[in-house]
C-alpha cells in the first residue's frame, strides 16, 4: 500500500512518513501540490494525505483539481486551521476524510487503512478487515481462510457494518437496510441479528455497541 | 418662545406639544373674531329696520301753526311679530312729549341725526333709535324702540353656530396634526423598528433606501460603526486561524515524533522520560486547542448573521463518535439519548461546546462509569445535556468551575481549566443557559445547556431571538 504525503512542513511530513512507514505503508513525500501532481501522474498511489495549508496551490484547490481530472484515489485532508465551512468544503470537494492537527500517529494510520479498505471495496468488491476477508460480490465471508456461513439478513448486517468499518452505523440505518428484506423489522430484531453476526465473528472482529447510537465494527482488542 | 422640553421627550410628543396648544388658541381667537363680525352685521341689519320705522314715523309729523303734531302709526310696524313689542315716543323742541310712550326717553348719545342705544323699558330690554327731525317748528325727536328677543335669538344662534364650527375645526385640526405627525415620523419609526428587531450580535448594515434625509447621517454613522466591528471580527477570526496554523503544525510534528520515538527500539530505557515528554506535549496541544477554541468563541469574533439552522442530532453523533475510542480506552460507557433538537447557531462552536462537556465527563468519571449525552426539546426548548456518574462537582464549586483557568482542587489530567469557560462563552453567544446539577440519584454531574426557542432563520430577515 503506497501513500503520498503532501505536506510542506518538514517536521510534520517526516513524522507522518515515519509513522505510516512503521504501520506498514510505503510512503512518498511531496512538499507542494505541484510536486504531488507530477508524482501522481507518474506512479500509482493508494492514498494521498494532503495538508490544506500548502505553499502555492493550497490543498483544497489541489483536491478539486485532482477530482476534476478524474482521479479516484482516496484523499485524507489534514488541517491546522478550522473555519466553520472548511470541513464541509473539504468533504464536498471530494476529500474522503478530514483530520485536525495535532493528531495521534495511530489515529492517522487507522484512518488511512479504513480509506484504502473502502477504496478496495469499491473497486473489486473485496474488503479485508483484520482476519476477515469479505467478498461482497460473491457474498462470502472468510475468517483466517475458513468460510463462514451467514443468512441473508446476517449478511446485510455485516456488509453494512463493514462498509463503514471503524465508524458508528446507526441502529436506524441497520434497520432500514434489513427492512428491505423483511418489512416487519423492529429495533429489537436488529439487536438479534447483530448478536448473531457477533457470535459468528467470534474473536476475529468486534461489533461494538455505542449506547443510544448504533454499532461499530472494530478490530479485536489486543 | 422657549418651551422647556426634556431632551428625551419623543419627537412625536414634542411635535404635538409644540403644535397643538398654539393651534387650539389660534382657532379659539378666530372663532371669537368670527362671532364679533357676525354680531356687527346682525346688529346693523336689525338697526336698519328700526331706523326705517323711525323714518316712517317722522314722515307722519305735521306742523300746524308752528306746532308739531304726530299721527299714531297707522300701518303695522315693520318686523312686527308676536314676540316683539314696539314702542315710540315723539318729543318737541321744548322737550315736551308730542305722542307715544312717555317712558321712552330718547338717547342723548351722539349729536348725529341717528343714534342707537340699548336700554330698559320697565323690565324689557330694548333697542332704541333716536331720529332728530328738523321741522319748521324746530327739531322734533322721534324715538322708536323694540324689545330684543329676536336679537337675542339671533345672537344665540350666531354664538352657537360659531362655537360649533370652531369646535369642529379645532377637533379636525388636532386630528390632522396627530395623523400628520404620525405619518411624518413613519420613516423614523421604520429605522427604529429595523434596529430594534436585530439581535445584539448582528452587524448587517441598516437598510438606507427608505431613510429620510435628516436621519440618513445617523444611519450612515451606525453602518460605518457596524463595518468597523465586522472588520474587527474578520481580523480576529483571521488571527485565530493563523494562530491555529502556526501553533498546531509544529505541535503536530512534535507529537508525531515523540510517538514514534516511544516505539523506537533505540529509545529503550528512556520510556519514563519519553512518557513525561509526551504528557507535556499533549498538555501543550490541549492548551493550544482550548485557547484557540476560546478565542474562536469570543463575541468579537462572531456575528449573529453567521448563525445557521443547526440540527443537534448529527452534531451529538459526531462528538460521540470522536470520543468512542477514548471511552473504550478509559473503560467508560459513552452513550447517547437523542431527541429532535434544532437551534440557531454556529454548528462549529456548539460542537466545541459539547466536545468540552464530553471531555470533562470522560476525564472526571472513573473506569466503569457511564457518560450519557442527550439532546431534545425540538425547536421550542432545545437543549444539550451531558450526564456522568463520576466524581461530581460539589455545590460550592459549581459557580467557580465556570471561571477561566479554574480547576477543581485535587483534579488531575490534562485540563487547563478552560473547558467550562469555553462552554460558558459559546452558550452566552447563543443566549443559552448553562446549569450544573448532580446527576441521577445525586451522583456525578449533569450539565444542561438550554437554548432559546428556535424560530428558524430566513435569509435577509432577522431571527427573533428570545432573551434569556
Amino acid at each position: 500500500m503506497r501513500i503520498l504525503v503532501v505536506e510542506d512542513n518538514d517536521l510534520v511530513a517526516d513524522a507522518i512518513a515515519r509513522g505510516l512507514g512503521l504501520a506498514g505503508f510505503a510512503v512518498d513525500r511531496a512538499p507542494s501540490a505541484e510536486v504531488a501532481a507530477t508524482a501522481l501522474a507518474a506512479e500509482h498511489f493508494d492514498l494521498a494525505v494532503v495538508d490544506i495549508g500548502l505553499p502555492g496551490e493550497d490543498g483544497l484547490t489541489f483536491v478539486r483539481r485532482l477530482r476534476s481530472q478524474g482521479a479516484t484515489l482516496p484523499v485524507l485532508i489534514l488541517t491546522a486551521r478550522e473555519t466553520v465551512a472548511m470541513r464541509v468544503e473539504a468533504l464536498d470537494l471530494g476529500a474522503d476524510d478530514f483530520l485536525m492537527k495535532p493528531f495521534e500517529q495511530s489515529e492517522l494510520a487507522a484512518r488511512c487503512r479504513a480509506l484504502i479498505r473502502r477504496a478496495n471495496l469499491n473497486t473489486n468488491g473485496q474488503l479485508n478487515f483484520g482476519r476477515l476477508r469479505i467478498d461482497v460480490a460473491g457474498r462470502q465471508l472468510r475468517i483466517d481462510d475458513k468460510q463462514v456461513e451467514l443468512t441473508g439478513r446476517e449478511w446485510l448486517v455485516l456488509e453494512c457494518l463493514a462498509f463503514s468499518a471503524g465508524r458508528v452505523v446507526s441502529k436506524e440505518r441497520l434497520q432500514q437496510t434489513i427492512a428491505r428484506w423483511d418489512q416487519a423489522m423492529t429495533p429489537n430484531a436488529v439487536e438479534v441479528y447483530v448478536s448473531r453476526v457477533r457470535a459468528k465473528l467470534a474473536d476475529a472482529a468486534l461489533i461494538r455497541t455505542v449506547r443510544g447510537l448504533g454499532y461499530r465494527l472494530d478490530e479485536p482488542e489486543a | 418662545m422657549s418651551l422647556k422640553l426634556d431632551p428625551t421627550t419623543s419627537i412625536h410628543r414634542r411635535l404635538l406639544i409644540l403644535l397643538l396648544p398654539p393651534l387650539a388658541l389660534l382657532m379659539v381667537a378666530g372663532g371669537f373674531a368670527d362671532y364679533r363680525a357676525s354680531m356687527v352685521f346682525m346688529r346693523t341689519a336689525y338697526d336698519q329696520s328700526l331706523t326705517d320705522a323711525a323714518v316712517a314715523q317722522a314722515a307722519l309729523l305735521k306742523v300746524v301753526d308752528g306746532k308739531i303734531y304726530a299721527q299714531p302709526p297707522s300701518q303695522p310696524q315693520p318686523h312686527a311679530n308676536r314676540a316683539e313689542k314696539f314702542y315710540y315716543s315723539i318729543w318737541g323742541p321744548d322737550h315736551l312729549l308730542i305722542s307715544g310712550n312717555p317712558q321712552l326717553a330718547g338717547t342723548s348719545a351722539g349729536e348725529g341725526n341717528l343714534a342707537y342705544a340699548d336700554g330698559w323699558l320697565g323690565n324689557h330690554r330694548i333697542r332704541v333709535v333716536t331720529y332728530r327731525v328738523p321741522t319748521t317748528a324746530g327739531v322734533a325727536t322721534v324715538n322708536v324702540a323694540e324689545t330684543t328677543s329676536r336679537r337675542e335669538a339671533a345672537r344665540h344662534f350666531i354664538l352657537t353656530s360659531t362655537w360649533l364650527m370652531d369646535f369642529i375645526l379645532v377637533d379636525a385640526t388636532l386630528l390632522l396634526v396627530w395623523v400628520g405627525v404620525r405619518h411624518g415620523l413613519k420613516p423614523l419609526l421604520a429605522v427604529r423598528g429595523q434596529i430594534e428587531s436585530r439581535s445584539p450580535r448582528e452587524l448587517r448594515p441598516l437598510e438606507t433606501a427608505a431613510v429620510p434625509a435628516e436621519v440618513r447621517p445617523l444611519v450612515d454613522a451606525l453602518n460605518g460603526l457596524f463595518e468597523v466591528l465586522r472588520e474587527a471580527a474578520r481580523s480576529q477570526r483571521q488571527f485565530v486561524a493563523d494562530a491555529a496554523h502556526q501553533l498546531r503544525t509544529p505541535i503536530a510534528g512534535l507529537v508525531g515524533h515523540l510517538e514514534l520515538l516511544t516505539q523506537d527500539p533505540a529509545a529503550a530505557g528512556l520510556e519514563s522520560r519519553l512518557a513525561v515528554l509526551r504528557d507535556g506535549m499533549s498538555r501543550v496541544a490541549h492548551s493550544a486547542n482550548q485557547l484557540l477554541a476560546l478565542a474562536r468563541a469570543e463575541p468579537t469574533a462572531n456575528l449573529a448573521d453567521h448563525f445557521q439552522d443547526t440540527d443537534l442530532v448529527p452534531l451529538v453523533e459526531r462528538v460521540i463518535e470522536r470520543n468512542v475510542d477514548r471511552s473504550v480506552k478509559a473503560s467508560l460507557d459513552l452513550g447517547a439519548d437523542l431527541g429532535a433538537a434544532s437551534v440557531a447557531g454556529s454548528a462549529w462552536l456548539i460542537e466545541d461546546l459539547l466536545g468540552n462537556l464530553v471531555d470533562n465527563a470522560l476525564n472526571y468519571t472513573p473506569a466503569g462509569g457511564h457518560v450519557t449525552v442527550r439532546c431534545g426539546g425540538g425547536s421550542s426548548e432545545p437543549y444539550l445535556e451531558v450526564e456522568d456518574d463520576g466524581l461530581g462537582i460539589p455545590e460550592a464549586e459549581r459557580s467557580r468551575v465556570r471561571q477561566r483557568f479554574y480547576r477543581l482542587p485535587g483534579s488531575t489530567g490534562h485540563g487547563c481549566g478552560l473547558g467550562l469557560a469555553i462552554v460558558e462563552e459559546i452558550a452566552r453567544l447563543h443566549r443559552a443557559a448553562v446549569t450544573i446539577d448532580a446527576g441521577a440519584g445525586g451522583h456525578g454531574t449533569r450539565i444542561r445547556v438550554q437554548f432559546p426557542a428556535f424560530g428558524g432563520i430566513s435569509q435577509g430577515k432577522t431571527a427573533n431571538t428570545v432573551t434569556s
